[in-house]
C-alpha cells in the first residue's frame, strides 16, 4: 500500500494523521501501569516511527522491508543482548517464534513468551497505523476511533488502577481538534473552496485551539459531582447484599473489602471504591478491626472464640494496654458508616479508650483475644447509621525502649504460647530465611522486626493484586510467596512477616482492618470537620503485623510494599539517642521512597470468601490484558466493518430483495445503488432525472445495465404498478449493476 | 410495455413523419405541436415571417383530414370577423348565422399581436371555453379544435402585445427558427416542381385523433410526478428574478402536456423526464421577469432551465 497525501488537502490530512497518532498513544500509556509491560515508551517510539514512515512516499515493498527491519530492531533492543547484526539472536528469535506458533496452535496461551507477545503487539501497532491512515486521511471519519479511545480510557479508569484524569483531558482536546479539522475539510470540499495556505490555516485554527483549550480548562477546573453510582464492578456483583444490618450476608465473589474468612488466602481481586465509612481524623490512622493468631499454612484462624467483656459506659481500657514508656496523645474521632457490607465490628484506632454512639439501643463489648470491638443491638452484631465516637490516647511507640527487648524474651504471661504458633509442616527454608535476614542485625526484637519489615522491599518482591498465586493443598502460603512467586498483596506480606518473626521466637500476630483512606473533600457525613475527614473505601481494607514488646505492648509493623506504618514511632529520650536513630528513621519508611507511584488505591484487603476465591481467583478479576485485547479486537472489527460495510449491506439487501420484493425493499435497493455510485464519485444531482443519471452511470460501467435497471425502477415508481412480473428481471439487473460498481 | 400504447405511438410517429415531408428539419417543433394537439391545447408560435408556420398548420390539417381555416389578424379586424355574424335573411325573414373562421378544426391565427386587444380576446376566450356566444346564442366549436397562433417578436412596430392572462391560454409557446443550410437546400429540392403540401395525404382520421385525445387523459401521472410538477411551478413563484410566477393553471397545463408527451414517447405513464422536457415550453410564456433579469439579458428559458436544475426530482413512490 502506498500512502500518498493528496496535494489539495495535505495540511488537514497531515494534521489529522498526526492527531490520530497521539490518540493511538493514549492506548499505550496505561500499559505501564495496568500491565507488567514496563517499557511502553518503546511502543510510543515505535508508533511515531511507523507513522512517520507512512508519510514518506516509497514503494510498498521497500517501506515494508524498512518497517520489518525496525520491528526487529525493537525486539532486539528489548530482549536480546547480542549484536544486532549477528545470526545468533535471529536464530534464537526464530526458535522462539516456532515454539510460540506451536503453543498457539495448541491454544496454550499462558505459555506464550513475552518476545512473541511483543512481536504481535508491534505488528498490531503497525497495522493500526494503516487503519488510522484510512480513517483519518482517506475517508476523514475520525469519530469512530475517538469514541473507542474514550471508551478504552474510561473503561481502564473504571476497572483498573489506571487514573485517566489527565488522559481524558488530552483525549478530549485532541478529539475536538480532530473533529474540527475533519469538519473543516468537509466544508472546504462541499463548498469547493480552495484549500487555505498554511498561514491562513494556522490563523483559522488558532481561535479553535483557544476555544478547545478554554473548554478543557473549564471542564477540568469546574466542580464535579462525586460518583453518583457505586463502583460498577462491585455494584453488579453485590447489588443485593450491601447496606446496614445485612452484616450476616457473605458475598460469593472475590473483591476487595473487609471479610471474615481468612482460612484460605491467595488469588487476585478487583478494586472496589465503595465507601465503607467516613471518619474524622487529623492524619491517616490504621483502623483496626480484629487480630488472628493461628497460621494454618493456608490462612489464618483463631485458637479460641476469646473472651468478651462488656462496658456500660463504652470505656475499654483493655484495648490500649501500653506500658508507661509509651507516650500518649489525646484524640477524639467520629465515624459514620456508609456501606459497611460485611463489616460488622467497629473499626478503631490504636490507643482507643472509649467508644460511644447516640443510638441508645447499642451496647459495646470488646474481645480481649480477637481484639474485636462489637456494637451490639440486643446481642446481635450490627453497625448503626448514627455516628460512632471514639476517645483515644494515641500511642507514640518508643523505639529505644523497644530496642532493649531481647529477641527471645521469656514472658511470664501466656503471650509466648499463644503467639509463637507455627504449622508443623512449615518448610525449613522459611526459618532459615528468617535467620539469614537478621544475621547482621543487633540482637533485639525491634531491629529484627525492622529487618524483616524491610526485607521485602529490598529484595525484588512485587506488589500485585492480580495473578496472585493460590497455594495447592500441599503447599504453604508463606513459603510459596517467599520463594516461588514473590508477588502478592498485604496478606502475603503481613502473613509472611508474622511467620518469619515467629520462627525467630518473636511473638507476633496478624492484624486486620483498614488503612487510613483518603481525605474526603466532598462529603456530607461531617460537614463541619472541613478537610479532616477521611473516606475509607473497600479498597482500603488491609492487613498488617503486630509484634509484642514487653512493657510497651503490641506494636504494628507494615511490611507491605508501598504502604507506610500509620502509627507514631518516636526516637528516644536523649540527644545521643536521636543521633543514633537517624539511621533507623530512614529505615522506618523505606517503602515510600521506593514506591512513590503506588498510591492508596493499591491498598487491598481480604477476599470476602476465600474458599471460593481460591478456585476462581484468575477468572473473576478483569485482567487489563483482556480489556486491551477486547478493545483492540473491537477497533479492528469496527475497521473491517467500515471497510466492508458496502459489501455487508449489499449481502443484506440482496437477501431482503430476494425474499420480499416490495415497495420498501425495491426502493432501498435502488437507493443503495445510488449510494454506491455516489461513493465512487457519481452522485445523483439535483435536477437530474433517473434516466439521465443512469445514462451517466452506464458510461462509467460500460454497458446499459443501469439504464435497464432504471427503466424497471421507473415503471415501479412512476407507473405505480404492482411490479409482479418484472421482479426477477429487476433482481437480476440490480445484482449485476451492484456487482459492477463494487468491482470498480 | 402496453401493446395499445405502442400502436398509438407508431401512428403518431407516422403523422409526424408525414408532416415532416412538408416542414423540413423541424421535427421537434412538429412533435411539440402534435403534443399540444393531443393535449387539447393551443400553440403560440413566435417567429419571423416565412419560416414555415403556415405550412406547418396546413400540413397538420391535411394529414389529419381536418377543416383548416386561417385568420389574418390586422389592426382593423373586428371580433365578429373571427366568431361570425348573424345576418338578416330577407327571404326567410330571419337572422341567419354566418360562422366565422373560428368554426374550423384547425385555425391559423396569423400575426395575432397585430390586432386590437378586443379582437384578440374574442379568439382567446373561445379557445379556452370551446364555444362562442354570438347575439345571445351559444354555439359549440367543432371538435377537434386546435389554434395555432403566430406572433411577430414583440419588439416589432405596430403590435399589441398579448396580456399575460391571454398568454396563459396557450398550452405551448414555440419557436420555429431558421432551418440549417442542408435542410434549406432539401426544402428547395422538394419545391422545385410542386409544393409538397399539395400532395400530402391524410394519415389519421378525425375520430382516431379524438380517440388519442381521450387516451392522453388516461395516461398515468404518479403522485411523485405530480409533486414534481407542483414543485417546479411553485419554484417559479419563489425564484428571485421572476416577478410573477406561473399560475395553478400552469400546473394543469404542464401535467397535460407531459401526459401527451408520454404518449408520443410510447408510454402510458408520465416520468419526470417528460415534465422536465415540457416545462420550458409550457411555462416560459407564463412568467413575467423582473426588470433586473431583463436588464441582465436573461431569457425566460434560461431562468427556467436553471430553476429546473435546482428542483430535486422525486425518485421514490410518492
Amino acid at each position: 500500500m502506498k500512502l500518498k497525501l493528496e496535494q489539495s488537502n495535505r495540511l488537514v490530512s497531515l494534521a489529522l494523521y498526526v492527531g490520530s497518532m497521539f490518540l493511538l498513544m493514549e492506548w499505550v500509556y496505561p500499559l505501564d501501569i495496568v500491565t507488567d509491560t514496563g517499557q511502553s515508551h518503546l511502543f510510543i517510539v515505535f508508533i511515531v516511527v511507523m507513522f512517520a514512515l507512512s508519510l514518506i512516499h516509497l514503494p510498498f515493498g521497500l517501506i515494508s522491508v524498512i518497517k520489518i527491519g525496525i520491528l526487529l530492531l525493537f525486539i532486539h533492543h528489548v530482549f536480546f543482548d547480542t549484536a544486532f547484526f549477528s545470526t545468533e539472536w535471529l536464530k534464537l528469535f526464530f526458535e522462539e517464534m516456532v515454539f510460540n506458533v506451536q503453543e498457539s496452535v495448541q491454544q496454550n496461551w499462558q505459555t506464550l513468551t513475552p518476545v512473541f507477545r511483543t512481536f504481535l503487539f508491534l505488528i498490531l501497532l503497525w497495522m493500526l497505523s494503516y487503519l488510522l491512515y484510512y480513517w483519518y486521511v482517506v475517508v476523514k471519519r475520525p469519530l469512530a476511533f475517538i469514541f473507542l479511545t474514550v471508551l478504552y480510557v474510561t473503561v481502564l479508569d473504571t476497572f483498573t488502577v489506571y487514573e485517566a484524569n489527565i488522559a481524558i483531558i488530552r483525549v478530549f482536546s485532541l478529539s475536538a481538534l480532530l473533529l474540527v479539522l475533519a469538519n473543516f475539510h468537509r466544508i472546504v470540499e462541499s463548498e469547493s473552496l480552495t484549500e487555505p495556505k498554511a498561514r491562513q490555516f494556522i490563523k483559522w485554527l488558532a481561535p479553535m485551539i483557544l476555544v478547545i483549550g478554554i473548554s478543557a480548562a473549564i471542564g477540568y477546573a469546574a466542580p464535579k459531582y462525586e460518583p453518583q453510582w457505586p463502583d460498577p464492578v462491585s455494584f453488579i456483583q453485590s447489588a443485593s447484599e450491601n447496606g446496614f444490618g445485612s452484616g450476616a450476608g457473605f458475598g460469593g465473589v472475590q473483591r476487595v473489602g473487609y471479610g471474615e474468612h481468612d482460612d484460605r488466602l491467595g488469588g487476585g481481586f478487583q478494586m472496589d471504591d465503595t465507601t465503607v465509612f467516613y471518619a474524622t481524623a487529623s492524619a491517616e490512622r490504621y483502623w483496626k478491626v480484629e487480630t488472628k493468631d493461628v497460621y494454618t499454612g493456608h490462612g489464618w484462624e483463631r485458637s479460641s472464640e476469646g473472651e468478651r467483656i462488656a462496658s456500660e459506659t463504652g470505656q475499654f481500657p483493655e484495648i490500649s494496654q501500653y506500658g508507661d514508656v509509651v507516650a500518649r496523645e489525646e484524640s477524639s474521632l467520629d465515624l459514620q458508616m456508609i456501606e459497611p457490607g460485611n463489616l460488622t465490628k467497629v473499626p478503631y484506632i490504636y490507643g482507643t479508650e472509649q467508644v460511644g454512639t447516640t443510638n441508645d439501643q447499642i451496647n459495646f463489648e470488646y474481645n480481649l483475644v480477637t481484639n474485636e470491638l462489637l456494637s451490639l443491638d440486643n446481642g446481635d452484631q450490627t453497625l448503626v447509621e448514627e455516628d460512632y465516637s471514639i476517645q483515644a490516647d494515641r500511642p507514640d511507640f518508643p523505639r529505644n525502649a523497644m530496642r532493649e527487648v531481647p529477641v527471645a524474651y521469656q514472658e511470664s504471661s501466656g503471650i509466648n504460647q499463644d503467639y509463637l504458633q507455627l504449622p508443623e509442616n512449615l518448610p525449613d527454608r522459611v526459618s532459615n530465611l528468617a535467620g539469614m535476614i537478621v544475621s547482621e542485625e543487633d540482637q533485639n526484637r525491634y531491629d529484627y522486626a525492622m529487618a524483616i519489615e524491610d526485607y521485602f522491599s529490598e529484595n525484588d518482591y512485587e506488589y500485585a493484586t492480580e495473578d496472585v498465586a493460590v497455594p495447592d493443598e500441599d503447599e504453604d502460603y508463606v513459603d510459596q510467596f517467599l520463594f516461588e512467586t514473590k508477588r502478592g498483596y498485604c496478606d502475603n506480606f503481613s502473613t509472611s512477616m508474622v511467620v518469619l518473626l515467629r520462627s525467630l521466637d518473636i511473638p507476633a500476630r496478624w492484624a486486620k482492618g483498614f488503612t487510613g483512606g483518603d481525605r474526603a473533600f466532598e462529603q456530607d457525613a461531617f460537614p463541619e470537620a472541613g478537610s479532616d475527614v477521611f473516606e475509607i473505601q473497600n479498597n482500603n481494607a488491609h492487613s498488617w503485623v503486630e509484634v509484642y514488646f514487653p512493657d510497651v505492648g503490641w506494636v504494628p509493623f507494615e511490611p507491605t510494599i508501598g504502604f507506610q506504618n500509620q502509627v507514631d514511632v518516636s526516637t528516644g529520650e536523649s540527644i545521643d539517642d536521636i543521633l543514633d536513630d537517624n539511621q533507623d528513621d530512614a529505615l522506618d519508611q523505606p517503602e515510600s521512597s521506593e514506591q512513590p507511584d503506588v498510591d492508596n488505591q493499591l491498598e487491598e484487603g481480604e477476599e470476602e470468601n476465600d474458599s471460593e476465591a481460591a478456585g476462581t481467583s484468575d477468572d473473576s478479576s478483569v485482567s487489563p490484558w483482556i480489556v486491551i485485547s477486547i478493545s483492540v479486537i473491537i477497533v479492528v472489527l469496527v475497521g473491517l466493518l467500515i471497510y466492508y460495510r458496502d459489501r455487508l449491506v449489499y449481502a443484506w439487501r440482496k437477501q431482503r430483495l430476494k425474499r420480499h420484493a416490495n415497495q420498501a425493499t425495491i426502493t432501498e435497493s435502488y437507493q443503495f445503488v445510488m449510494k454506491l455510485l455516489a461513493k465512487k464519485g457519481y452522485p445523483f444531482k439535483s435536477g437530474e432525472t433517473l434516466r439521465e443519471y443512469a445514462k451517466h452511470a452506464d458510461q462509467i460501467l460500460d454497458g446499459r445495465s443501469m439504464s435497464e435497471l432504471t427503466h424497471h425502477y421507473e415503471q415501479f415508481i412512476y407507473r405505480e404498478d404492482s411490479f409482479q412480473s418484472d421482479q426477477s428481471e429487476y433482481y437480476r439487473l440490480w445484482k449485476k449493476v451492484t456487482d459492477m460498481i463494487l468491482s470498480k | 410495455m402496453n401493446q395499445e400504447v405502442t400502436e398509438q405511438q407508431s401512428q403518431i410517429q407516422a403523422l409526424i413523419d408525414n408532416i415532416e415531408t412538408v416542414v423540413v428539419g423541424k421535427r421537434e417543433t412538429i412533435e411539440l405541436t402534435i403534443v399540444a394537439l393531443l393535449a387539447k391545447g393551443h400553440v403560440l408560435l413566435e417567429d419571423v415571417p416565412g419560416v414555415g408556420k403556415t405550412m406547418l398548420v396546413r400540413a397538420i390539417a391535411k394529414s389529419l383530414d381536418l377543416d383548416f381555416r386561417r385568420i389574418q389578424f390586422t389592426p382593423d379586424l373586428l371580433p365578429s370577423d373571427v366568431t361570425g355574424v348573424s345576418i338578416y335573411n330577407q327571404r326567410d325573414m330571419q337572422f341567419e348565422f354566418q360562422p366565422g373562421p373560428i368554426m374550423g378544426n384547425v385555425v391559423l391565427a396569423d400575426e395575432i399581436n397585430r390586432t386590437s386587444p378586443k379582437t384578440q380576446s374574442a379568439l382567446l376566450e373561445s379557445m379556452e371555453e370551446n364555444h362562442i356566444t354570438v347575439d345571445g346564442m351559444t354555439r359549440d366549436l367543432s371538435s377537434p379544435f386546435f389554434v395555432l397562433a403566430t406572433q411577430n417578436p414583440i419588439e416589432y412596430e405596430g403590435t399589441y402585445p398579448l396580456p399575460e392572462a391571454q398568454l396563459d391560454r396557450f398550452l405551448l409557446k414555440l419557436k420555429m427558427g431558421y432551418p440549417v443550410k442542408q435542410e434549406e437546400i432539401m426544402m428547395l429540392d422538394r419545391t422545385t416542381h410542386e409544393h409538397p403540401i399539395e400532395t400530402v395525404q391524410p394519415v389519421m382520421t378525425q375520430s382516431e385523433l379524438l380517440a388519442k385525445q381521450e387516451e392522453v387523459q388516461g395516461i398515468h401521472v404518479s403522485q411523485s410526478v405530480k409533486q414534481y410538477i407542483v414543485e417546479i411551478v411553485a419554484n417559479t413563484r419563489k425564484y428571485p428574478l421572476i416577478q410573477l410566477g406561473a399560475s395553478p393553471r400552469a400546473s394543469i397545463a404542464l401535467m397535460k402536456a407531459a401526459q401527451a408527451y408520454a404518449l408520443v414517447q410510447g408510454r402510458d405513464y408520465v416520468i419526470p423526464d417528460d415534465v422536465k422536457y415540457m416545462a420550458p415550453h409550457v411555462l416560459a410564456h407564463r412568467l413575467q421577469l423582473t426588470a433586473e433579469a431583463k436588464f441582465e439579458g436573461k431569457s425566460d428559458k434560461e431562468l427556467l432551465e436553471d430553476l429546473i436544475k435546482k428542483t430535486m426530482i422525486p425518485v421514490e413512490r410518492g
